[in-house]
């Protein structure tokens, strides 16, 4: 082959092996939401501010070994039914900071919810969430995200600035 | 209706020979070509001898029915027609003539026909139509949709003359390529439109209440519009000459712009390098990479036709069969691209291409080996083939994680084995009569989800192995899976978690350029 393929990247550059979405997105972290301890959140924000929402690998969720389900029903809403049209996004249901997301209901009938920290619209939810729950637990960073949104230029980069990076939030634990 | 009655008529009122002519409908291009022989034929002799002045010899002007014009200024310029305002008058063709000249010796264009357009004072509408009414009025059974629109008799008496001086030949605009347009201003024309705004009151009048959508007063469009059913007598009353004053200055020619009509070049390119874009890459005013497949292919054809490196950004136009991320490789035969350039001087010879094609391909990051003229329609093939072509890529794809289907120890290290690869090349979720082996359903990727619509597309990979995928599949997803987005991926197949380390596209499989 002229132009080998296996010739064409350095294999010993482990920039090659970063997952996906340390690939793609700058990881934020939220700790503590509404003061409950452990409650950590955390949000992947693509160089295009398309932002992924999940759970931060401290949060109290992944302590706790049982069955559980995902509620994407809030109050009169059913975020599964979200959708979006166009370019614009529109039609996508709007988020506040304190907007719960999804809830995890465990089977023993305790629950918690998931704010989503950051206003701006609702593009998808992990639907795949709903038939395989256990993916939360076992790729929270990748297939296990919980939702899709986005914010203004503005509101991004702002959130984007204020939060704590994986630097900060590596230390924050390691200490 | 005697068409010697009608010329003279606007002999008298004013007109030049050419538009007198106009009046009688003539329609034939031959007629306007010399306006002298068909002005004789239907002059009287009283006219002739006022039509005479303009080789200022003899004593014995009768201006008695040229009851308009002011005497005494006729040894200097010729009495000016009060309806084209001089546009159509020869003896004012001279300095048009030498705008034309100073432009073509410039831009040196070597097509040796032309085509003439011409951009005039709004006034000329308001006149023409004046003596047109006047006409009606005054002969019997005259019909003013008769008149030779000005344009026309424009192109024709003045195309004429000119085709001469730039030695090309006189051409439709449909046919010839270079177009020279000719602008030309009339002092008082606003002034002269005011009276509309008496004799179409309510129309201006919503007009200047809508000032933001209206910027301009008066366009050709509105003035049209206000003429539509006046009146001789609304014209009178709203202007002692009937808005046919007589011509003090010459509408004159101010702008004379010259465009070629665009020339397309199709060729294929390969780019060899993993850190190029195809388009240059400015992300808020600031270059995130240095070049792009556009500047190097760019760069030679900027240079045979003389433009500025901003010349060239506005003047050349990349159209390109899709396009292949920074990252991934373009192999094999290349991918079809077609170069626009908006007026062009010339056509680029054989040789001058195949040198662009050598000072690109000098690079190192991109080849291309050859380029050819092509034609606009060409372009179609190459927009379409976007929607419908397949592609063939290569990737290197790395196995993340043990598969389900692995008969060994979880803990044992990762290895691809027999069993992927089988289950890689032959997996099928299509029925066995379908060309394409496996049916994906793909959400708009995240990387372009800020531009596009959120939808969900089904697409087919014809083959995995020598790894076939049909047009408008993003093959970076369909290997990891993109979070789930991307189903049924690679990784689904397998059983494991998988990623892609390096791309390739190998072939993109259409036949271009058309020669």
């Amino acid at each position: 082959m002229e132009y080998n393929i296996l010739q064409s990247i350095n294999l010993e550059d482990l920039s090659h092996f970063k997952s996906f979405t340390d690939r793609y997105f700058s990881k934020r972290y939220v700790l503590n939401v509404n003061g409950i301890e452990n409650n950590d959140i955390m949000l992947m924000f693509h160089s295009n501010r398309i932002t992924l929402i999940s759970l931060a690998p401290s949060h109290f969720f992944f302590k706790k070994t049982d069955q559980y389900k995902i509620n994407f029903s809030i109050g009169n809403i059913d975020r599964l039914t979200n959708s979006v049209k166009g370019k614009g996004k529109k039609g996508g249901q709007m988020l506040t900071a304190n907007s719960v997301i999804c809830k995890i209901e465990y089977d023993d009938g305790t629950m918690f919810a998931i704010p989503c920290c950051m206003k701006g619209t609702l593009i998808e939810v992990n639907k795949e969430l709903t038939k395989n729950p256990e993916l939360l637990r076992e790729q929270p960073d990748s297939n296990g995200f919980i939702a899709i949104m986005l914010s203004s230029i503005a509101i991004s980069d702002s959130t984007k600035s204020e939060l704590l990076n994986h630097e900060e939030y590596v230390k924050t634990f390691n200490s | 209706m005697n068409d010697k009655n009608i010329f003279n008529f606007c002999k008298q009122a004013g007109c030049c020979d050419t538009c007198s002519l106009r009046y009688l409908g003539l329609k034939s291009p031959t007629f306007y070509e010399d306006i002298k022989k068909s002005a004789q034929r239907y002059k009287d002799e009283k006219t002739e001898v006022l039509d005479s002045e303009k080789p200022p010899d003899d004593s014995n002007k009768e201006t008695t029915d040229d009851c308009d014009s002011p005497p005494p200024a006729k040894k200097l310029k010729p009495n000016l027609c009060v309806v084209c305002l001089g546009i159509l008058q020869e003896e004012t063709w001279n300095d048009s003539f030498n705008m034309v000249k100073e432009v073509l010796e410039r831009k040196k264009y070597t097509s040796n026909t032309f085509a003439c357009a011409l951009s005039s004072p709004i006034a000329t509408i308001l006149r023409e139509k004046a003596m047109a009414l006047r006409l009606e009025k005054e002969i019997l059974d005259y019909y003013s949709n008769i008149v030779t629109p000005l344009k026309e008799a424009w192109k024709w008496s003045f195309g004429t003359k000119l085709a001469p001086v730039i030695d090309k030949k006189l051409d439709s605009g449909a046919v010839s390529p270079l177009l020279i347009t000719f602008s030309y201003d009339y002092l008082d024309d606003l002034q002269e439109l005011e009276i509309l705004k008496k004799i179409a009151a309510p129309l201006f009048e919503s007009r200047r209440q809508q000032h933001k959508r209206f910027a301009t007063e008066f366009t050709r469009r509105v003035v049209e519009q206000a003429l539509q059913n006046v009146t001789v007598d609304a014209l009178k009353a709203a202007s002692e000459s009937c808005c046919m004053a007589p011509v003090d200055t010459a509408a004159k020619c101010v702008s004379v712009v010259c465009t070629h009509s665009p020339l397309y070049l199709g060729g294929r390119y390969i780019k060899l390098s993993r850190d190029l874009p195809q388009t240059p890459w400015i992300l808020s005013g600031k270059r995130v990479m240095p070049s792009s497949v556009q500047e190097i292919i760019f760069q030679p054809i900027a240079d045979l036709y003389g433009m500025s490196e901003a010349e060239a950004e506005t003047r050349l136009k990349l159209i390109a069969a899709g396009r292949e991320d920074v990252d991934v490789r373009c192999l094999g035969q290349g991918r079809p691209f077609a170069i626009e350039i908006t007026d062009p001087q010339r056509q680029l010879t054989t040789e001058e291409l195949e040198k662009a094609c050598k000072l690109i391909s000098s690079t190192g990051d991109v080849i291309v080996r050859t380029l050819v003229p092509i034609v606009k329609d060409d372009l179609a093939l190459l927009k379409k083939g976007e929607e419908t072509k397949t592609k063939t890529y290569e990737a290197i794809c790395i196995k993340l994680t043990c598969s389900e289907f692995d008969q060994i120890d979880p803990n044992a290290p990762i290895t691809v084995t027999d069993v992927d690869l089988k289950r890689i090349n032959t997996y099928r979720n299509t029925p066995l009569s379908n060309k394409a082996r496996i049916e994906i359903s793909q959400a708009t990727p995240i990387r372009v989800l800020h531009r596009r619509p959120l939808l969900t597309r089904i697409r087919h990979i014809i083959d995995v192995h020598a790894t076939k995928v049909s047009a408008g599949t993003y093959v970076k997803e369909w290997v990891h899976g993109e979070l789930g987005r991307t189903r049924p991926a690679l990784a689904h197949i397998l059983g494991a978690r998988a990623d892609l380390l390096a791309l390739d596209v190998t072939a993109v499989n259409l036949a271009w350029p058309p020669y």
